[in-house]
C-alpha cells in the first residue's frame, strides 16, 4: 500500500533526479564538451580539482558566503521574530514588509541589486559620496563585491527565517515566561533560557535549509557578479556552471558538481547526527 | 482558516481552468521538431534591428518557397550556446543557428555541422571575401556561411571631448591617432573630467575578450605563429600591448568596472556618459542612437606599427542532424544572396561578406554618416589576423586570455607572468 | 515533533486561532522593559531598509529612460511615465510569458501538492519495506544542485519528446522533495487515536487518508500551495534550458532575456520585474496569515 501512495512520486524522482545524478557521476569521469565523442579519463577530473586554485578559491568563497549569510539570517530572523511577536502597533504590517522579499525571484532580486549597487552611479554610491564618504568598489574589488552579494542574500532570506521562528515562538507557552519572571530572571536570561532552547527545532530546520541554500547559491551570484571580479565571488555552483556550460568542460563541471553534492550531504549528515533534536526528522 | 483555504483552493481552480484554456499550446506535443521536410527551425540571438531584419527576410524566403516555413527562435545571447550545446547533446538541435566565428570551430571540429560543399560551387564560394570563407571552413570544408561581419571603431562624446579641448578628430584612416596621440587625448580628458568619469572604455568584456588582440595586432605582434598552435604572444610586441592596456587601469583612463570579466559593457558606459569615448562595434550603432541623449560621432581605432580592429560578426550554420538539409542549405544560400545580405546589413549597421557588396554603397538606416568610418576601419584587418581569430582553438584560448588579462588588469599580475601564462595555456589547448 | 503539536491539531477545527492568547501574554512579558518607542524604531528602520529595494524597483520602472543613472540623487521620478511598460509590452511577448508562467505554475502546483501529500503520508503513516532508506534518499535529493543534473535532465526530457512543452518544466518540478518533507512532518503529528479509530471502523488506508487525514490537512495544503507556486513562478535555471522557444518563456526568463539584449535597458527590465513579482506579492498579501499558521502546524519549528 505504501508503494501505491509513493509510486508516482518515486517514478518522477527516478527519472528526473536519480537517473541524472548517476549520469552526472559518469560524466565526471569523462572529458567531453557535451557533444561529439567523450573520452574516458577515469579520476583525472578529480585529480585536476586538487591542483586547481580556482576550485579551491570557489570552495573557500562558498564557505565564506555561508559563514557570513547563515548566522546573520538566523540571528536577524530570530530577533525580528521576537520583536514582532511582542505587542506593537501595526505589527502585521511590519511582518508583511519583512517577509515580502521572500516572494521575489532570485533573478528579479539580483537585477534590483545590480542597479542599487551599480558602482559608477548606483544609488548607494551616490548617497555615500553625498554624505562625504568614498564610493565603494562594489564591482571592481573582491571584498565589496562579496559584501554586496551577502547583503542581497540576507535581504532575500531574512523573512523566511523570521517566519519560521515566528511559527516556533507560537509553540512556546507564555506561562514559562511568567514563571521565569517571578523567579526574577532578566529579559536576556529569559531569552537565553526559554526562547532559544524552545525554538531549537526551528533552529535545526533553518540551519539545514540555510546551509543547503548557501552552499548551492547560484542565481544571485550568476546575475550580480558572474563570479567576478576575477574569481573573488566565484562559488562552487557558479564554477560548476561555468565549466559545464560556459567553457564546455562538461566532465570537469560535473566533477565539481559531484563534490558540491557530496559536501552538502556530508554537512547535513553531520548536523543531523550532532543535533539533539534530530527526532524531528527521524 | 477552513473557510479561507477553500477560497484559496477555489480561486486556484478557477484561475487554473482559464489558464489551461488560454495556454493549452504549451501542453501539446513539441511544436516544431515533428514538422516535415518543408519546415526548419532557426535559433539565434538578435538585437531589435537584427530581429526585425531576420523576420523580414524569412517572410521573403517563405514567399519564394511555397509551402516552406522557417520558425525563428530568438534567445538571450548569454544562454545561446549553453542551450545549443544541450540541444546538440540531446539530438534536439535546431536546423539552423547563428554562431560567431570564434565558436564555429568548436562545432565544426566535432562534426556537428552540415557539410555545405555539395551546395556551394567553387565559383559561389569565391564570391565571399576569402578570409571570411576561410573563417567558416574547417580542414577545407565549409560548415556555414559568413553572414555578416562587423568591426569596432572609436565612438566619441563630442561635448566631453570639446570640454577637454579636443576638437580635431581624425576622419581618414591615415590620420588615425597613434598610440602616443591617443594617450595624450586620454591624459587631457582625465585632467578635465571629474573622478567618476573616464576618458574611454574598451569593449573586451566577457564574450569580447579576444578584442584585446587588436592592440597586439597594432604593435605588429601576433597571438600564435602561422601554424596556429605555436604561441607567439610572449614577445616584445606582446609586452608592449599588455603594458599599454594595463596602463589604462593604472592611469584611470577606463572605469575600474570595465575589466574583461565585468559586465560593465562599453556601450552602456558610453550611453550613460560615464566615459567620453568608447570602442564599440558597428552593430551597436542602432542601440546607441536609441540610448544616447547627446551628440556623438566616431573615429578610427588608434594605430601603432599598423592599424587593426577586431573581427566581429557571425556565421549561419546548419546542423549535421537536420531532417531537412536541403531546405536548410537553401535557406543559408538565400540569407547570403546579394539582396538579402545588403538589406540585412543596411537595417542593422553591419558589414557584408560578399566581395560584390564590399564597395557597394549600402544605404544604412541608422547614422549613415558614421558607417564609412567602420567600413574603412575594416580594411585594417589582415588575413593573418582572421586566421588567428577564427582558429578552432580560439574559443578555448579566449577563456585563458580572459583569466590572465583579468589578473593583469585588476589583479596586479606582472606582464612577464601574464604572457608566460597565456603561452602555456595556448600550448595546453592546442596540444 | 511530538506531544506539543497534538493539542493544537485537535483544536484547529474549532478555534480559528490558537495564537492570540499566547501572543497577548508573551507581549506582556516583553512589553514594559523594552521601551515601546525603541521597538517601534527598530521595526520601522528594518522595514524601511527591507522595503527600499522594492521601492527602488518601482522608481526605476516608472522613471523616464536613464534618469536614475544621471548625476545627483533623485529618490522619485521627475515625471511618472509608462513608457518603460509600453516598450516592454510593445517589443516582447509579455502577455504570452505571463500566461506561460501562470499555466506552468498552476499545473505544477496542483500536481506537486497531490504527489507530496501522497508521498508524505506514505512516509509518515504507512509501513512498507525500505521506508526509512527511501525517505533518506528523497531528502538527499533536496541537496542536489540543479546545475549538476541539468544536462542529463535535458537529454531525458528530449528522449521523452517533451522539449518545448510545459511538461518539460512541470514534471521535474513535481519530483522535488521539499513538500514531501513538510507533509511528512505534518502527518506524523496527527494523533494515532484518530487513525486507529477509523481503522477499527473498517476503513482502509485510502479511506483514512481521504476522509480523516485530508480534512485535517488544510493548513498544510495552504503552505504547500503557496510555496510550490512561488518556487515554480520564480524558477529560472531549468526552464531556461528546457523551454527554448521564446513564445514559451516564463517571466523570469523574460527578465534575463531583456538583460541579455545588446545594451540592457534597466528601466524596461525593472518594468518587467515589477510585472513578474506583482502576482506573487498580491497572492502573498491575500494569504500571508496562513503562512505562519501553516508552518506552525506543519511542525517546522
Amino acid at each position: 500500500m505504501g508503494y501505491a501512495f509513493l509510486g508516482p512520486n518515486l517514478l518522477l524522482m527516478t527519472v528526473f533526479l536519480f537517473a541524472p545524478i548517476v549520469w552526472a557521476m559518469q560524466l565526471s569521469l569523462q572529458e567531453t564538451i557535451g557533444f561529439g565523442d567523450p573520452e574516458w579519463v577515469g579520476l583525472d577530473n578529480y585529480v585536476r580539482l586538487l591542483t586547481d586554485p580556482v576550485f579551491w578559491q570557489s570552495f573557500g568563497n562558498t564557505i565564506i558566503y555561508t559563514i557570513l549569510t547563515v548566522p546573520l539570517q538566523m540571528a536577524g530572523g530570530l530577533g525580528l521574530a521576537v520583536l514582532l511577536n511582542s505587542v506593537l502597533p501595526a505589527r502585521g504590517v511590519f511582518r508583511t514588509m519583512i517577509v515580502l522579499p521572500m516572494v521575489i525571484s532570485g533573478v528579479a532580486s539580483a537585477m534590483i541589486a545590480v542597479i542599487i549597487f551599480y558602482q559608477s552611479n548606483g544609488i548607494i554610491n551616490k548617497v555615500l559620496v553625498e554624505i562625504g564618504l568614498d564610493p565603494v568598489e562594489w564591482q571592481s574589488a573582491g571584498a565589496p563585491a562579496m559584501a554586496s552579494v551577502v547583503i542581497t542574500a540576507i535581504w532575500l532570506r531574512l523573512g523566511f527565517n523570521m517566519i519560521i521562528y515566528l511559527a516556533g515562538l507560537q509553540g512556546v507557552s507564555p506561562e514559562l515566561y511568567e514563571a521565569a519572571r517571578l523567579d526574577g530572571a532578566s529579559r536576556w536570561q529569559q531569552f537565553r533560557a526559554i526562547t532559544v532552547p524552545l525554538v531549537g527545532p526551528s533552529t535545526f530546520f533553518l540551519l539545514i535549509m540555510n546551509i543547503i541554500a548557501s552552499f548551492q547559491v547560484f542565481d544571485l551570484i550568476f546575475v550580480m557578479t558572474g563570479g567576478g571580479p576575477g574569481y573573488s565571488t566565484s562559488v562552487l555552483g557558479t564554477y560548476a556552471y561555468r565549466n559545464a556550460f560556459q567553457i564546455r568542460e562538461q566532465g570537469y563541471g560535473a566533477a565539481i558538481g559531484v563534490v558540491l553534492l557530496v559536501v552538502t550531504l556530508l554537512l547535513t549528515y553531520i548536523q543531523w547526527r550532532t543535533s539533539r533534536t534530530r527526532d524531528l526528522v527521524g | 482558516m477552513t473557510h479561507s483555504t477553500k477560497r484559496l483552493l477555489g480561486a486556484t481552480a478557477l484561475v487554473m481552468s482559464s489558464a489551461m484554456l488560454a495556454g493549452c499550446a504549451g501542453f501539446g506535443g513539441p511544436s516544431s521538431e515533428e514538422a516535415g521536410p518543408d519546415s526548419i527551425t532557426f535559433t539565434t540571438w538578435a538585437s531589435e534591428s537584427e530581429e526585425a531584419a531576420f523576420r523580414a527576410l524569412i517572410a521573403e524566403f517563405e514567399a519564394a518557397n511555397e509551402g516552406s516555413t522557417v520558425e525563428l527562435n530568438v534567445v538571450p545571447y548569454d544562454q545561446m550556446f549553453s542551450g545549443i550545446d544541450a540541444q546538440l547533446s540531446a539530438g534536439d538541435a535546431p536546423d539552423i543557428f547563428r554562431v560567431d566565428y570564434g565558436n564555429l570551430g568548436v562545432y565544426s571540429s566535432q562534426n556537428q555541422l552540415l557539410d555545405l560543399s555539395p551546395y556551394f560551387s567553387d565559383e559561389e564560394a569565391a564570391a565571399f571575401v576569402p578570409a571570411m570563407w576561410e573563417a567558416v571552413s574547417y580542414e577545407g570544408v565549409p560548415y556555414g556561411v559568413p553572414h555578416q561581419t562587423d568591426v569596432s571603431a572609436l565612438l566619441l562624446n563630442v561635448q566631453m571631448l570639446a570640454d577637454a579641448g579636443i576638437t580635431d578628430i581624425p576622419d581618414t584612416p591615415e590620420e588615425a591617432w597613434t598610440w602616443d596621440e591617443f594617450a595624450e587625448v586620454s591624459e587631457a580628458l582625465r585632467a578635465s573630467l571629474p573622478a567618476d568619469k573616464y576618458p574611454f572604455v574598451y569593449n573586451w568584456q566577457l564574450g569580447g575578450t579576444s578584442r584585446w588582440l587588436s592592440w597586439l595586432f597594432q604593435t605588429g605582434g601576433s597571438l600564435v605563429e602561422d601554424d596556429l598552435v605555436t604561441p607567439a604572444i610572449d614577445s616584445p610586441e606582446g609586452a608592449r600591448a599588455l603594458d599599454f592596456t594595463k596602463s589604462f587601469f593604472e592611469n584611470e583612463w577606463v572605469p575600474p568596472t570595465s575589466s574583461v570579466k565585468s559586465s560593465g559593457y562599453a556601450d552602456s558606459v558610453f550611453a550613460e556618459q560615464t566615459a567620453a569615448m568608447a570602442f564599440v562595434g558597428s552593430f551597436l550603432v542602432p542601440d546607441m542612437e536609441y540610448f544616447n541623449e547627446f551628440e556623438w560621432t566616431a573615429t578610427f581605432m588608434p594605430v601603432d606599427e599598423r592599424g587593426a580592429t577586431d573581427l566581429g560578426g557571425n556565421a549561419l550554420v546548419a546542423t549535421a542532424e537536420s531532417d531537412s538539409p536541403d531546405l536548410a542549405a537553401e535557406f543559408l544560400k538565400f540569407m547570403v544572396s546579394e539582396d538579402a545580405m545588403a538589406s540585412f546589413c543596411e537595417q542593422t549597421n553591419e558589414l557584408p561578406t560578399l566581395i560584390s557588396l564590399a564597395d557597394a554603397d549600402l544605404e544604412f538606416v541608422t547614422r549613415p554618416d558614421l558607417m564609412p568610418i567602420f567600413v574603412q576601419q575594416a580594411a585594417a584587418i589582415e588575413p593573418s589576423d582572421v586566421r588567428q581569430l577564427t582558429s578552432p582553438y580560439m574559443a578555448a584560448i579566449a577563456v585563458a586570455l580572459q583569466d590572465q588579462l583579468e589578473l593583469a588588469f585588476v589583479g596586479g599580475q606582472s606582464t612577464e607572468d601574464t604572457l608566460a601564462n597565456i603561452s602555456a595555456a595556448i600550448e595546453e589547448v592546442t596540444q | 515533533m511530538t506531544a506539543t503539536a497534538a493539542p493544537q491539531l485537535h483544536s484547529s477545527n474549532t478555534r480559528t486561532s490558537t495564537r492570540r492568547p499566547a501572543t497577548r501574554s508573551s507581549s506582556r512579558i516583553h512589553g514594559s522593559p523594552w521601551g515601546l518607542a525603541a521597538r517601534i524604531t527598530i521595526a520601522v528602520v528594518v522595514s524601511a531598509i527591507v522595503m527600499f529595494p522594492l521601492y527602488w524597483m518601482l522608481v526605476v520602472a516608472f522613471s523616464p529612460r536613464g534618469e536614475v543613472f544621471e548625476p545627483g540623487i533623485r529618490l522619485w521620478p521627475s515625471e511618472f511615465t509608462f513608457e518603460n511598460f509600453a516598450k516592454v509590452f510593445g517589443q516582447f511577448p509579455v502577455a504570452d510569458w505571463f500566461v506561460n508562467s501562470v499555466s506552468i505554475g498552476l499545473v505544477a502546483t496542483a500536481l506537486t501538492v497531490v504527489l507530496n501529500l501522497l508521498a508524505g503520508y506514505a512516509f509518515a503513516r504507512l509501513r512498507f519495506p525500505g521506508r526509512t532508506a527511501l525517505f533518506m534518499l528523497a531528502l538527499a535529493t533536496m541537496m542536489v544542485p540543479v546545475q549538476v543534473i541539468m544536462v542529463a535532465q535535458f537529454r531525458l526530457v528530449a528522449d521523452l519528446d517533451l522539449v518545448g512543452t510545459y511538461w518539460s518544466v512541470i514534471l521535474p518540478a513535481a519530483a522535488a522533495a521539499f513538500g514531501i518533507f513538510l507533509a511528512r512532518q505534518f502527518f506524523i503529528a496527527i494523533p494515532d487515536e484518530l487513525i486507529e479509530a477509523a481503522r477499527i471502523d473498517g476503513a482502509g488506508p485510502v479511506r483514512v487518508f481521504l476522509q480523516i487525514v485530508l480534512p485535517l490537512s488544510k493548513p498544510l495544503i495552504a503552505v504547500l500551495i503557496l510555496l510550490t507556486l512561488m518556487g515554480s513562478w520564480n524558477d529560472f535555471a531549468w526552464p531556461l534550458i528546457a523551454l527554448k522557444d521564446p513564445d514559451l518563456f516564463t517571466l523570469p526568463i523574460g527578465l534575463l532575456y531583456l538583460k541579455g539584449q545588446t545594451t540592457p535597458d534597466y528601466n524596461a527590465i525593472m518594468a518587467l520585474a515589477l510585472i513578474s513579482v506583482l502576482p506573487m506579492v498580491v497572492l502573498f498579501l491575500a494569504f500571508q496569515r496562513y503562512f505562519v499558521q501553516g508552518f506552525a502546524r506543519t511542525g517546522i519549528r
